[in-house]
């Protein structure tokens, strides 16, 4: 690596770390979550980012070096269709396959009747929660994958073998892209680890979102003591593929457990409760966890400031980061606050005088990283994310 | 989280490695050496499961 790449990785890390410890780094650290606009900017359809991660982790890096930036997630396209087309995953709409070769790959969410898990399997799930996934789950959402009890087939068989090979394949490149972002661009890759909050996982991947606000109301002692079962296996997950140097933080990917998805009443009883034991036992190893809040979480930011000092990383996607920076300031790193929409359909002008309302407003003592919202896909124009980056490279210095 | 407070199995692992020994011969080499190789594999089919689950 060369000498002065290295030294502008140092230089990045150091910001970067500075910022998300609440601190006062050289100047705001610049870390887009830039997704199908890596296709964009790099000249690749969303189809070849999406189903051959070699042109996701290129165009990663050609946007990491030619925009400059300080933090990047290695492949925010982060679902390779190859794989998941391998198991046989039957809820991807896949780009080139089921949607427009230049539209981002999508999740079908099954109708009630049709969910991954029915209402009278919540025993299972708590009693075993791998079992279940196994034996229950698995073969309803993969085409391939026959169920415990019927005869195993062909087609069965090789959706293990091409998952688990695929997904060897894939996991271990990352080791490879994240090296290449280093030696490369001098950029640090951003997150490390997953972690999604256990009634997330109830309504992204099991019960579906109408099942389980059925669930809420008819059993919700079940939709607790679920919740419950999956905090441990949430942990482990979580702290496997945390940053061993722990200095970037595990993303936490926060869904529908806001008001208006679920009431406050539902967020109180069964969102944080199990969500709150788990990001304290992550920090108790010393692992920050990146809370990326899509939607609006106003409502619920008191309960994050419940949280030890330094915990967590708070990102505002469409809620108020003033408010956010006046409840969470003090003890947390903000990023974000740069609507979507925005770096759309807005000019550079109000892409600027957006970035310096909320760099003035939230950045003034450090602890503030610049990021548009939400992931930011192929609608967002070239000059507004360059717009975003320059103004803020410029304005930001301490 | 409490020793009691964890689930059976426990996270990491599919197939608990007193479960397997119970099928195998009596071990006249080194138990822990097979007990350790074991468990590292085991835990990447954990691993395959809960990444389809959380990433995929």
């Amino acid at each position: 690596m060369a000498e002065d790449m290295e030294q502008l990785y140092a230089e990045r890390l150091k910001r970067y770390v500075a910022a998300m410890r609440n601190e006062k780094p050289d100047r705001i650290p610049i870390r887009p979550f830039v997704a199908e606009f890596t296709a964009k900017y790099a000249g690749y359809t969303c189809q070849e980012v999406t189903h051959d991660y070699e042109k996701a982790f290129a165009a990663a890096c050609k946007c990491a070096a030619d925009f400059d930036w300080d933090a990047v997630v290695a492949n925010m396209v982060y679902v390779w269709t190859g794989l998941t087309q391998a198991i046989g995953m039957k809820y991807y709409g896949v780009p080139g396959i089921d949607v427009p070769v230049d539209t981002g790959f999508q999740y079908i969410e099954p109708s009630e009747e049709n969910a991954f898990m029915k209402p009278d399997e919540y025993d299972q799930l708590i009693a075993d929660p791998t079992g279940f996934l196994f034996n229950v789950w698995l073969p309803r959402v993969s085409a391939d994958v026959t169920a415990t009890g019927e005869p195993t087939s062909y087609r069965s068989n090789l959706s293990f073998l091409k998952g688990g090979m695929a997904m060897l394949s894939y996991f271990g490149a990352f080791g490879t892209q994240n090296a290449r972002l280093r030696c490369e661009c001098g950029t640090v890759s951003a997150i490390s680890g997953i972690l999604k909050a256990p009634l997330d996982i109830l309504a992204d991947k099991l019960r579906g979102y109408i099942g389980l606000c059925m669930d809420l109301v008819e059993r919700p002692e079940k939709v607790l003591a679920a919740c419950e079962a999956l905090m441990p296996h949430l942990t482990h997950v979580a702290l496997s593929g945390a940053d061993p140097e722990k200095k970037v933080p595990i993303g936490l990917w926060m869904h529908r457990g806001c008001v208006p998805f679920v009431s406050r009443q539902h967020f109180e009883k069964f969102y944080w409760p199990t969500l709150k034991p788990i990001i304290e036992e992550i920090w108790s190893h010393g692992h920050q966890v990146l809370f990326y809040a899509e939607g609006k979480w106003d409502t619920h930011l008191e309960f994050f400031a419940e949280l030890p000092a330094g915990a967590i990383v708070y990102h505002v996607d469409m809620g108020d980061i003033f408010k956010a920076h006046k409840v969470l300031g003090d003890k947390f790193c903000i990023s974000g606050g740069i609507p979507n929409f925005l770096l759309s359909y807005g000019t550079e002008d109000e892409v600027r005088a957006c970035c310096k309302k909320v760099i003035d407003g939230v950045a003034g003592d450090g602890g503030y990283i610049m990021d548009a919202g939400a992931i930011v896909q192929n609608d967002a124009k070239v000059e507004n994310i360059k717009a975003m980056t320059d103004f803020t490279r410029e304005y930001g210095v301490y | 989280m409490t020793e009691e407070q964890q689930p059976r199995p426990k996270p990491g692992v599919c197939i608990p490695w007193q479960e397997k020994l119970k099928e195998l011969p009596e071990i006249s080499g080194d138990e822990q050496l097979v007990r350790r190789v074991w468990e590292d594999i085991d835990g990447l089919a954990y691993v395959y499961i809960w990444q389809c689950l959380l990433s995929f």
